[in-house]
């Protein structure tokens, strides 16, 4: 047995062609190589080739393999099936230097390990060259690979399933629509409320066929959007439906993308709110029935306002001036004007005089809460001197102070010189709080009135101070409401109409601020109103804009002559300057005759009422002084005077007063009086 | 890295601890991906991230789950991947592991973008052989000691894996005795 003609030995021979054999001119084996021998049992050296193996051929059976066939196809790939197993070798003829030997060189046809392993074939029995192992372990990481794709295949199936079962049963319509506006996914909710099934829509288009006319605009809209990208956009849309129902659905849309990013739908989810649009518009009726009720009721409540506001002011009015009479008549009992009294009778006037100034600032208060609370209270807004209002509010308690030996004091923070405010409101608050003051504290306390003026806050404070009774907590909480007095016994005790603080704390809210107290059962209280401040009065009438329109509408409508009162008497000036104020004059007051002069000149009122016994300067020389100002001659002024003495009239014409009107005076007849010298008539 | 790794590290988790822990795991490592394909190939970043979220969820250290997945890549997923193939490439242990370098040159034939490491044996003894493992992968050597333990149970020969040379510690590669028989029993 020798080797072929190579100059390789036969060993390395079958460590490069594991696979090899090689036979004589009578196909005879006459060589193969070791592990051919191994897994081939069929093959024996010396034994003819057709023994161990048949020549296989597609669409042919398997031939009996002959020389001349294989001489005639030596340049083609030979397969030979082993006739004792499933062995095929693919093989190629070779003949090389001696003619009568032929080598064929080949290797196993496996198509994958499993075969391998029948074939008891280990890696290494094929040549390093043999690409049949690359092959396999192709085959085998394919076939791998394969699998997994299958595997994800079926996890993305099983995924795919789910997420239409989820869409499916999901209780809210999803459908989806493609860039031409066709319904390409429509689910059972969808199917449900439309009556209209996937089959129906699919392939039809969305806004067309199943949105309502009134709706297709906003849902082209919608689609365009989300198709361009934008995410969750929201609109209410009306759907047809089979049966012609009304279907009001809220449609959450976004865009889909393709495996690439590319947007090629529009997803719609939506909620059916059709009943909760039912629900809103009963609502919504209902809340305008109950609207146009309320309107009518708060028509009908301010015309029972205004009734109540007509009548408290008619009723105030008419009290007031019958009012007048007696404290004037009293006042001039008590001067002896109608000759000398007993001490009894003196004390009897008093008491008049006393119950009537309480009866008349009863009716005052009365008069402004109604107008407060009918919101016809308009205020005169200007700046004046805080040392002024504050004197001027205390002079009017002095006399019930030192009749108490009460120790009254006034602290003005200079960072504050000026408040911009109606004047006659904020005494009014000032005086009521000083009254209280006054009332409530013991013989030989003290009662201060102090002002802070807050720079940064822009707000300055009133406070007023006493060394009272105090006000327990409980109690501080309706200390504010009307008609409240917060002891019985205290109304026995002290007099008051408990309205006080009721309008102290309007007129303060009225004017844009606040009230506060803070107090301590017998040591005392602190009552602070806290109101708007401007630092100048230049940036109060640049800044405030809203208070200067309200001026100037106050001016259009308070537009009746100017009068100014001059007089000592507070309570005088009240009476008087409130019953001139309610027919439609306007007042200004003066306290003695040196104010009223002053007053004249600088605010040039349409006439003066001018009291005759005043301090500092009486009431003649103020009318001298005045009618030796020749602009000022056109001016009347009214004297009047309590002392009805013989002479005074002559007295005060020859000074230069156009008329003399005697105390106590009939207010009726004062104000046709001074229509009569102003050559005006009532207001219509 | 070759998707089989990273299939076999999720097999290798939801058999032995839970598809939870898997799907805690993918989260924690911030992976989207649905399921790896074999052939596939993926950023090695993936497969070290994975690796990491593996060791907090389930409280293990890195070399501990590193040799983990080496045996469990040869007893389960590369027998199940490459099934008969892998047996083919040896009768016996020895066969196999000197086998192992051409195995892999040959995956590395076929899947050129995987850089799948290179294995070389040398101090063939009858019972004992010595494995290079050169990769530019750091930090895998425990896996290599996993997977030699791997096929020590594969063919059911007592083995005892020793590494001799540490790339960590300045060698150029690591290196591992791996000896069986008589050489145990001394």
């Amino acid at each position: 047995m020798t080797g072929p003609q190579t100059k390789l030995d036969r060993e390395q021979f079958a460590e490069l062609f594991p696979f090899h054999f090689v036979v004589d001119r009578e196909m005879r084996i006459i060589d193969a190589g070791d592990v051919l021998l191994r897994i081939c049992p069929g093959i024996t050296i010396g034994s003819p080739l057709a023994n161990a193996f048949s020549l296989f051929l597609l669409a042919s059976p398997t031939l009996h393999i002959d020389r001349e066939y294989l001489i005639k196809h030596k340049s083609t790939l030979f397969v030979f099936k082993s006739s004792s197993s499933d062995l095929m070798l693919r093989l190629q003829l070779v003949i090389l230097g001696d003619p009568e030997r032929y080598i064929f060189l080949g290797s196993p046809w496996v198509r994958n390990p499993t075969e391998l392993k029948a074939l008891h074939l280990v890696l290494k029995d094929f040549a390093l060259h043999d690409s049949t192992v690359d092959l396999l372990q192709l085959v085998q990481t394919t076939s791998t690979s394969l699998h997994d794709a299958k595997q994800l295949a079926l996890r993305l199936e099983l995924n795919r399933n789910e997420l239409k079962e989820l869409v499916d049963t999901a209780n809210a319509p999803i459908l989806t629509v493609d860039l031409l506006g066709k319904v390409r996914d429509w689910n059972q909710t969808t199917e449900r409320l439309t009556g209209f099934s996937k089959a129906d829509a699919v392939g039809k288009q969305f806004v067309e066929d199943f949105v309502n006319e009134e709706s297709q605009q906003g849902v082209r809209k919608l689609l365009d959007g989300s198709l361009e990208g934008v995410k969750n956009a929201r609109l209410e849309v009306m759907l047809n439906t089979r049966d012609d129902r009304k279907l009001l659905v809220i449609f959450s849309a976004s865009p889909r993308h393709d495996a690439l990013g590319k947007v090629t739908a529009a997803i719609l989810v939506g909620h059916d709110i059709t009943e909760l649009d039912e629900y809103r518009t009963t609502l919504e009726n209902r809340v305008a029935d109950r609207t146009s009720e309320l309107s009518l009721a708060n028509a009908e409540l301010s015309r029972v306002m205004r009734s109540k506001d007509d009548f408290l002011s008619a009723m105030s009015h008419e009290l007031r001036t019958p009012l007048n009479a007696i404290l004037g008549l009293s006042e001039s009992l008590c001067e002896g004007v109608y000759g000398g009294l007993t001490d009894r009778q003196s004390k009897s006037i008093n008491t008049i005089a006393e119950s009537g100034h309480h009866l008349l600032s009863l009716i005052n208060d009365l008069l402004d809460i109604a107008k407060i609370g009918a919101g016809k209270m308009e205020l005169e807004q200007s700046t004046d001197s805080v040392e002024d209002v504050c004197q001027s509010s205390m002079r009017f308690v002095a006399e019930l102070a030192s009749k108490k030996k009460l120790r009254m004091s006034l602290v003005i923070d200079p960072n504050g010189p000026v408040v911009h405010a109606d004047q006659r409101r904020l005494k009014q608050i000032l005086v009521n709080l000083l009254s209280n003051a006054v009332k409530f504290t013991f013989e030989g306390g003290s009662v201060t009135l102090e002002t802070k003026c807050h720079l940064e806050r822009n707000v300055m404070e009133f406070s007023v101070v006493d060394s009272g009774i105090g006000i327990a907590p409980q109690d501080l909480e309706r200390l504010f409401s009307p008609f409240t007095q917060l002891d019985s016994k205290l109304s026995r005790q002290y007099a008051g109409t408990g309205l006080g603080l009721s309008l102290v704390l309007r007129l303060a809210e009225l004017q844009g601020g606040t009230v506060s107290v803070k107090s301590e059962v017998g040591v005392g209280s602190r009552f602070t109103v806290a109101l708007p401040w401007k630092s100048s009065t230049s940036d109060i009438a640049t800044n405030d804009h809203a208070q200067d329109q309200h001026a100037t509408e106050f001016s259009a409508h308070e537009s009746g002559p100017l009068i100014l009162i001059a007089d000592d008497n507070e309570s005088n000036l009240l009476t008087v300057g409130d019953y001139l104020r309610a027919h439609d004059f306007r007042v200004i007051e003066a306290r003695n005759g040196l104010e009223a002069v002053k007053t004249v000149r600088t605010r040039k009122p349409s006439l003066v009422l001018m009291d005759v016994q005043m301090p500092i300067m009486d009431g003649i020389d103020a009318i001298e002084n005045l009618r030796g100002d020749m602009s000022l001659a056109a001016m009347p002024i009214l004297a009047l005077t309590s002392r009805a003495m013989v002479g005074d009239r002559e007295r005060c014409i020859q000074a230069g007063a156009n008329d003399y009107l005697s105390k106590p005076v009939n207010l009726k007849q004062l104000v046709q009086t001074i229509r009569n010298h102003l050559n005006v008539g009532p207001p219509k | 890295m070759h998707g089989m790794i990273n299939k076999s590290i999720e097999d290798l988790v939801t058999i032995n601890f839970g598809a939870d822990k898997w799907e805690a795991i993918k989260a924690k490592a911030g992976i989207k991906v649905e399921a790896f394909v074999s052939n596939e190939s993926y950023p090695d970043e993936m497969t070290y991230g994975l690796v990491g979220a593996a060791t907090e969820v389930l409280g293990l250290s890195v070399s501990q789950v590193l040799f983990a997945f080496g045996e469990f890549w040869v007893l389960h997923t590369a027998n199940k991947g490459y099934g008969d193939l892998l047996k083919s490439a040896g009768r016996t242990m020895p066969e196999f592991l000197d086998y192992l370098p051409l195995f892999h040159t040959r995956v590395a034939l076929i899947f050129p973008n995987l850089k799948p490491p290179r294995f070389e044996c040398s101090d063939r003894h009858p019972d004992r052989i010595t494995m290079h493992y050169f990769s530019p992968r750091p930090g895998l050597s425990a896996v290599v000691s996993g997977m030699l333990s791997g096929v020590a149970k594969l063919y059911e020969t007592p083995a005892e894996i020793t590494q001799t040379q540490f790339k960590d510690k300045g060698a150029d590669h690591d290196e591992f005795l791996v000896c069986w028989g008589d050489s145990i029993k001394k």
